[in-house]
């Protein structure tokens, strides 16, 4: 590991050359997997991510299963050659606590009545990690569940702040998380529901609002190109 | 549970076309899917690839790392690979530490990579009997529609072709590139009434009761073979299997790994 | 604008009257809940693009057969329910623990939906017109795409059966049954999944007619 660099902020520029309210290069591909009923491949920054859903299918073990509606599941896994240091493979103390606030910002927008007794099944794998894959996969998720046809509420955009240097940031990268003074990861559903929130560092309570605020900004802003996306996708044949 | 259960009528249409020498995606016996191999997809790994063989996708990742040899073999580096099934992958994957599938899956390919000499073990060595390079395989599988093996195999050795080792990063001079042997490739053949079809694909493996797999390295020597299924198959049969397998892998070879 | 693309969240009226399929009614307004074609009719529906079979009352299946049992049979019908075909639903009388001589796993039948409860328990029959798929060819394609197979008063369907000479039982859940000459049912399942990857062409019909007429050209 290169050690922290002197300075994180040069004349308002970031290491990577973006403002400090602007976000990493966005890529989606939606439906790029056969086998499952909806997926997304997502890129921003350096983060590589891909998802897909499964369902609504049948439940096991049967004991899980809600008489009235369905189950939602979330599965967030690093692929071990995803980091520099090598990462085991399987579950950890991380993925497991990622997995659970990533399947609760998705709970409320799934309509779950329609599906009694099942499962809507989410996967997000992190095939290549560099701060933020957390944010990455729900926005990958909710363009898999649309691909899959679930009914929603609506899409789910997610996107972190933080701070470094003193200053409030958007959509931090690997050495503006590793050395930065606060990270919050937010969900956001239009027109104002948060359905996540995490963050940990150190904010006055100025820096938070101020950090909220350009986190929705930047959550609206993805939403856009989620839009734009499903657009292409799915434009040329609502045109009949 | 019922994405196991064949349709009686698609099991006797496949059969039927075996028998005229078709298949039911109009391919020949000996044909294999289109394959596309993209390396160097992952910078956060030394070495990267994704293979496609159809609709098949799989992801492999080398990372290669200094850490202490096996007591019994001090003056060697290390090999060391894994493979996940993850649930992304298909229905019928599920979540858990890998089964025999995703073991099978893992041993033959290493078996591929190991027994070719693609690396040599020697040239792996930093410090005898201290510091080694592991050499860590990962195969990830993102979309499943059979012959998960070849794929994989495939990966393994693009990946590796595209490796670097990271002298740099552990203060040990500059990087450099992994040096590759051989170039061992994998090939799966299934048989269906007594036919034999090269790269079976997921409709086509849900119903042959036996699969074959050949490794061939550069000198068309055998690596590694593995057969797998409940059914069997006469030693006619694993002779012509063999002739089949390693005209493939010559032709795979040449247009995917060796360079102009 | 009659017909335009929502995706999930889109506000469609402020008259919940008109909530149809694909919207959800939210502070006494509609909006989309799946991706697909406004259809602004009596009601506001969205027509899915995407998504799996839900079963309904009354529409006709093509099932296979996944489990039996002492008095019925599980079976699949590309939907995330499995339904149930009790004995005394097949066209003829069984008695009870006889189910599997007559239809195995892995069978295929034609078969109605009579009933599906809250807890999406779906029952079939065979006796109103089913029956026991024994030959010919299944392919499976969305089941969102099937009123493009079928056609405006079956025109679509009408023209393959009558191009190929096939038989074709084209069912809600998105599966095909072809019987006929070889050669012929396979051109008409390769007309039929290219209806699905061109479903949103215009003047599809023509492309198929078209796509028939060469295909057994160069055949001859």
């Amino acid at each position: 590991m290169k050690g922290k660099p002197e300075k994180l902020i040069v004349k308002g520029k970031r290491l990577d050359g973006r403002k400090l309210d602007e976000l990493r290069p966005v890529k989606i591909e939606i439906g790029v997997l056969k086998r499952a009923d909806g997926s997304c491949y997502l890129e921003i920054g350096n983060n590589k991510v891909m998802a897909a859903v499964y369902g609504p299918r049948e439940v096991h073990p049967r004991h899980v299963q809600e008489a009235t509606r369905a189950i939602v599941r979330y599965r967030y896994n690093m692929a071990s050659f995803s980091v520099e240091d090598r990462k085991r493979p399987g579950p950890d103390r991380r993925s497991i606590e990622i997995s659970k606030v990533s399947r609760e910002s998705f709970e409320p927008m799934v309509i779950k009545e329609c599906f009694p007794k099942a499962a809507v099944d989410i996967f997000v794998e992190i095939l290549q990690a560099d701060a933020g894959t957390r944010t990455a996969g729900i926005n990958a998720a909710s363009l898999a569940l649309a691909d899959a046809g679930i009914p929603m509420r609506g899409l789910v955009s997610s996107c972190a702040a933080g701070k470094v240097d003193g200053q409030i940031i958007l959509d931090p990268m690997k050495e503006e998380d590793n050395y930065g003074e606060a990270d919050m990861p937010i969900a956001m559903v239009a027109p104002d529901n948060v359905t996540l929130l995490q963050m940990d560092g150190h904010f006055t309570k100025d820096e938070f609002k101020q950090a909220f605020e350009l986190a929705k900004k930047g959550c609206a802003q993805i939403y856009e190109m989620q839009r734009q996306a499903l657009i292409a996708k799915y434009g040329a044949e609502g045109k009949q | 549970m019922s994405d196991n259960i064949v349709a009686e009528i698609k099991k006797e249409y496949i059969y039927d076309l075996a028998k005229r020498d078709e298949r039911a995606d109009g391919r020949a016996l000996d044909q294999y899917r289109n394959i596309s191999i993209e390396t160097g997809v992952i910078s956060k790994a030394e070495g990267s690839a994704r293979v496609q063989i159809g609709d098949t996708q799989v992801l492999v990742g080398v990372k290669i790392q200094p850490g202490e040899p096996f007591p019994d073999t001090p003056d060697k580096g290390v090999i060391i690979t894994n493979a996940e099934l993850i649930p992304l992958a298909s229905p019928t994957f599920e979540s858990g530490p890998p089964r025999e599938g995703a073991i099978e899956l893992a041993r033959v390919v290493d078996r591929g990579i190991r027994e070719s000499g693609a690396l040599d073990l020697a040239k792996l060595c930093i410090e005898e009997g201290v510091k080694v390079w592991m050499v860590f395989i990962d195969v990830h599988v993102l979309d499943y529609d059979g012959n998960l093996i070849d794929a994989a195999a495939l990966g393994a050795i693009a990946a590796l072709l595209n490796a670097k080792l990271p002298n740099e990063r552990y203060d040990m001079g500059k990087d450099a590139q992994l040096s590759v042997e051989d170039l061992p490739v994998a090939v799966t053949v299934a048989e269906i009434g007594g036919k034999l079809l090269v790269d079976p694909c997921l409709e086509e493996e849900q119903i042959t009761p036996t699969k074959l797999t050949m490794i061939f390295n550069k000198d068309d020597a055998v690596a590694g073979m593995q057969k797998s299924g409940t059914g069997m198959l006469t030693s006619e049969q694993v002779y012509q299997a063999i002739e089949m397998a390693s005209k493939k892998a010559k032709e795979i070879r040449k247009k995917f790994l060796e360079k102009g | 604008m009659s017909k335009d693309l929502a995706i999930p969240g889109d506000l469609l009226s402020d008259d919940v009257r008109l909530a149809g399929e694909g919207t959800y009614i939210e502070d006494e307004k509609v909006y989309a809940s799946v991706c697909g074609v406004v259809d602004r009719g009596e009601k506001i529906r969205v027509a899915p693009l995407t998504g799996k079979y839900m079963p309904c009352s009354g529409d006709v299946v093509i099932g296979k057969i996944i489990d039996v049992r002492f008095s019925s049979w599980t079976v699949d019908i590309n939907s995330p329910y499995e339904a149930r075909l009790h004995i005394s639903e097949y066209p003829k009388r069984i008695n009870p623990g006889e189910a599997n001589q007559h239809l195995g796993i892995g069978e295929l039948i034609i078969a109605k939906v009579t009933g599906v409860d809250a807890a999406m328990r779906v029952d079939l029959t065979m006796r109103d017109g089913g029956k026991a798929i024994r030959s010919g060819r299944l392919i499976e394609i969305s089941h969102t795409k099937i009123p493009r197979a079928i056609g405006r008063g079956g025109s679509m369907i009408n023209l393959i059966k009558n191009e190929t000479n096939c038989d074709i039982f084209v069912s809600q859940n998105g599966r095909i049954w072809i019987n006929g000459r070889e050669d012929m049912v396979t051109l008409a399942a390769d007309a039929l999944l290219k209806i699905e990857q061109e479903a949103h062409m215009f003047g599809l019909t023509d492309t198929i007619r078209e796509f028939i007429e060469n295909a057994k050209r160069d055949r001859k």
